[in-house]
């Protein structure tokens, strides 16, 4: 009975298997799809900007895409953040947007190894996609192009702001996030480039990765990370939003003489510049990504291409001090204003 | 489906109740229970059921590119994750480190595709083998020591976690591969509806769905007709029982924890395929679903019984409830709040028909 039974079970099995041989040797249809958009007026296009999860860097996308909208006359517009740091939830997500009849899209992709692919579906299907707040890993971007922070400059730019306010030399300590993720490694590859530059003088004791992932986590491996080294320290450059945020209030609570750069603008952060317990923090432009990214998707959508499709475009980032602390966001509207000259001038490539 | 309470030594429950018994050794039920309330057909009407409120409240749920043909690419691979589950569950064991066996086997398939430029079978074969050996390393590990199965697969996820991050940035492109090996974009973006003979084109189910159901087909047999997998159900059922009865336990407990480890190897494929890269995330959420599709179905944590067409169900269920509620466009927060929800409301009323049905079944 059991050999009988073994044999149904490889029957059975190889049936299927020959079904999708079968298949796979049959004519293959043509792999285009019906374009979902192309050459469509504002109203008709639907932007949606889906970053990776929940997150306080993307809240500022919400009221930009909603001055997007009236700004540019856009037909709807939606911020959807239910992908819950799961490549394969915020797939679903953006295929179901696209079912909802949204046509352009903003993404900030989960995994950066992995989102390219789902970059190239979308565009196989007529979607127009933008890459926004991080770029595809590796040198190809299946987007049509990437408004991002240049990761790897604005991690330089923070480990020379802790390097300065060290004095130029001592131990710096970089807390940054996911491993994972190669936007992490271009970070690391920034601090170590500003760490080499001097020569020896400053060494970089510790990388402490995955403390990202929420507040409380951030707060327990700072208070580690005090306890074991807290007096040999001169300085801690973050390079993720959880970690600035632990550190900045750790050190300030503790007393300790360790110079902290932060990254973004959470109004703790500001607080703490002002009041001297945060040497500096880089603050990344957000809003630029947002709104500038709605603005290129219309024009793609309206029938303008990509003089280079697939381009990275840096949105910018900004060292604030206790000097301009009061009036970095003009240089921010500034740099947004310039991002939409650009691409007007520079990058997009519309028919007359 | 419950297990006979009839001891010793305690016989296998069936592995789909919804299957005639065939084995004269099993002791037939007392009393049967209508066929309305086979657990199975009611999660079955429960899918219907979701389905069809689903698609009347948003047309979209039956848009074949955009929804349906996205959820069994992803419905394969949950539902081999729930097999990779189910396998240890029929042990009255646990599985901790599916993802991380399943990341580990990727890395694995990964460098064959890069480093070797092996075919895409060969390389799912190496990676398969890499799946089953940490896989009975854990099963030799749990019945040498007799350490809870918990505690050895938490250690094996932690241990993993560290190799996985290492095996990247030591020998692979940073934390993945982005090497596609032929066939694995037609794997990945194809439907049988792609493929043509004349006029008559295929339904459109992905590619990788066939592997997805030769697995749980595979699975399903073996547990219900072979005599191994019928021999480690003994083994969960009453570990002395089945010792006193000859069955190698041993062994039997290495070989599931081996299948185990097969199967997130395999889901680690599928998953790598839907997403396009061999990359160190692989798994990393794979636990929860391991658990809710075999549990849904009426897999019993205890080991002993296990229901493969249950476990189908029980994660196209979850899959139906996630993307409804996705197009339905909840906000972050609320969506959470309604998958538990509609889950908790699905299995009540499940549990609701089947109390319903044995006070039926005892009053006849």
């Amino acid at each position: 009975m059991r050999s009988s039974l073994t044999r149904r079970t490889l029957a059975l099995s190889a049936g299927l298997l020959a079904l999708a041989v079968a298949a796979a040797g049959c004519a293959k249809k043509s792999d285009t799809h019906s374009a979902a958009g192309h050459g469509l007026s504002a109203a008709k296009v639907g932007v949606a900007l889906v970053p990776g999860g929940p997150h306080p860097y993307f809240q500022p996308w919400k009221p930009t895409l909603q001055k997007a909208k009236t700004d540019f006359g856009l037909g709807q517009v939606t911020f959807n953040e239910t992908s819950g740091w799961d490549q394969t939830t915020q797939n679903s997500v953006l295929k179901s947007l696209a079912a909802h009849g949204y046509n352009a899209f903003g993404v900030f992709g989960v995994s950066p190894d992995n989102i390219n692919s789902t970059f190239s579906d979308l565009k196989r299907q007529g979607f127009h996609v933008a890459s926004l707040g991080s770029c595809p890993a590796g040198s190809t971007d299946e987007a049509d192009f990437c408004l991002s922070t240049d990761v790897e400059q604005a991690a330089y730019k923070a480990a020379k702001a802790a390097i300065a306010a060290m004095g130029g030399h001592g131990k710096l300590v970089h807390l940054t996030g996911n491993k994972t993720d190669s936007n992490t490694a271009r970070r690391e590859a920034g601090v170590a480039k500003a760490v080499a530059e001097t020569g020896g003088k400053v060494t970089l004791v510790q990388t402490v990765t995955d403390i990202d992932t929420d507040l409380q986590t951030a707060q327990k491996a700072v208070a580690d990370l005090l306890a074991a080294k807290g007096s040999a320290i001169g300085g801690i450059v973050n390079t993720a939003y959880n970690p600035a945020v632990a550190s900045a209030a750790a050190v300030k609570k503790a007393g300790l003489p360790i110079k902290v750069v932060a990254i973004d603008d959470d109004p703790t952060i500001l607080a703490d510049i002002k009041d001297g317990s945060v040497t500096a923090s880089v603050v990344q432009n957000p809003v630029g990504q947002a709104y500038v990214g709605s603005y290129v998707l219309m024009k793609l959508a309206g029938g303008c291409t990509m003089r280079t499709p697939g381009l990275t475009v840096d949105s910018g980032s900004f060292v604030v001090t206790s000097a301009n602390v009061g009036t970095y966001d003009n240089d921010r509207q500034a740099k947004t204003a310039q991002l939409k000259k650009d691409f007007d001038g520079s990058y997009l490539s519309c028919a007359a | 489906m419950s297990r006979p309470p009839h001891a010793p030594p305690s016989p296998p429950a069936a592995s789909d109740a919804a299957l005639p018994a065939p084995d004269p050794a099993v002791p037939v039920p007392v009393r049967a229970l209508p066929l309305w309330a086979n657990p199975r057909l009611g999660l079955l009407v429960l899918l219907v059921i979701l389905v069809v409120v689903f698609s009347s409240l948003r047309s979209e749920f039956l848009n074949t590119s955009l929804t349906l043909e996205p959820m069994q690419a992803d419905l394969s691979v949950t539902v081999v994750v729930g097999l990779a589950q189910l396998s240890v569950l029929s042990l009255g064991h646990m599985n901790l480190a599916v993802g991380r066996i399943a990341a580990v086997s990727a890395f694995a398939m990964g460098w064959a595709y890069d480093k070797l430029s092996v075919p895409l079978p060969v390389g799912l074969l190496i990676g398969l083998a890499v799946g089953a050996l940490v896989g009975a390393a854990a099963g030799w590990t749990i019945q040498a020591t007799g350490v809870n199965s918990f505690v050895v697969t938490l250690a094996l996820d932690f241990g993993l976690v560290g190799l996985v991050s290492l095996l990247y940035s030591g020998v692979g492109d940073g934390v993945a591969f982005h090497v596609h090996p032929a066939g694995m974009d037609s794997l990945r973006n194809d439907t049988f509806s792609d493929y043509c003979t004349g006029s008559v084109c295929g339904p459109p189910v992905p590619l990788i769905v066939p592997i997805a159901l030769v697995a749980a087909l595979a699975v399903g047999l073996l547990f219900r007709y072979a005599r191994l997998g019928r021999e480690i159900l003994m083994t969960g059922s009453g570990l002395k029982a089945a010792e006193l009865s000859g069955i190698p336990t041993a062994r039997r407990v290495v070989q599931a924890h081996s299948l185990s480890g097969l199967l997130a190897a395999l889901a680690g494929f599928l998953l790598a395929i839907n997403n396009g890269a061999f990359s160190a995330d692989i798994g990393s959420q794979f636990l929860l679903p391991s658990f809710l599709g075999p549990v849904l179905g009426g897999t019993l944590l205890a080991g002993g019984a296990v229901s493969v067409i249950g476990t189908v169900l029980g994660a196209a269920i979850t899959e139906v409830i996630q993307t409804g509620l996705t197009l339905l466009q909840f906000q972050v927060e609320k969506l959470k709040i309604f998958i538990g929800l509609v889950l908790l409301a699905a299995l009540s009323l499940d549990r609701v028909r089947h109390v319903v049905a044995e006070r039926r079944g005892g009053g006849a």
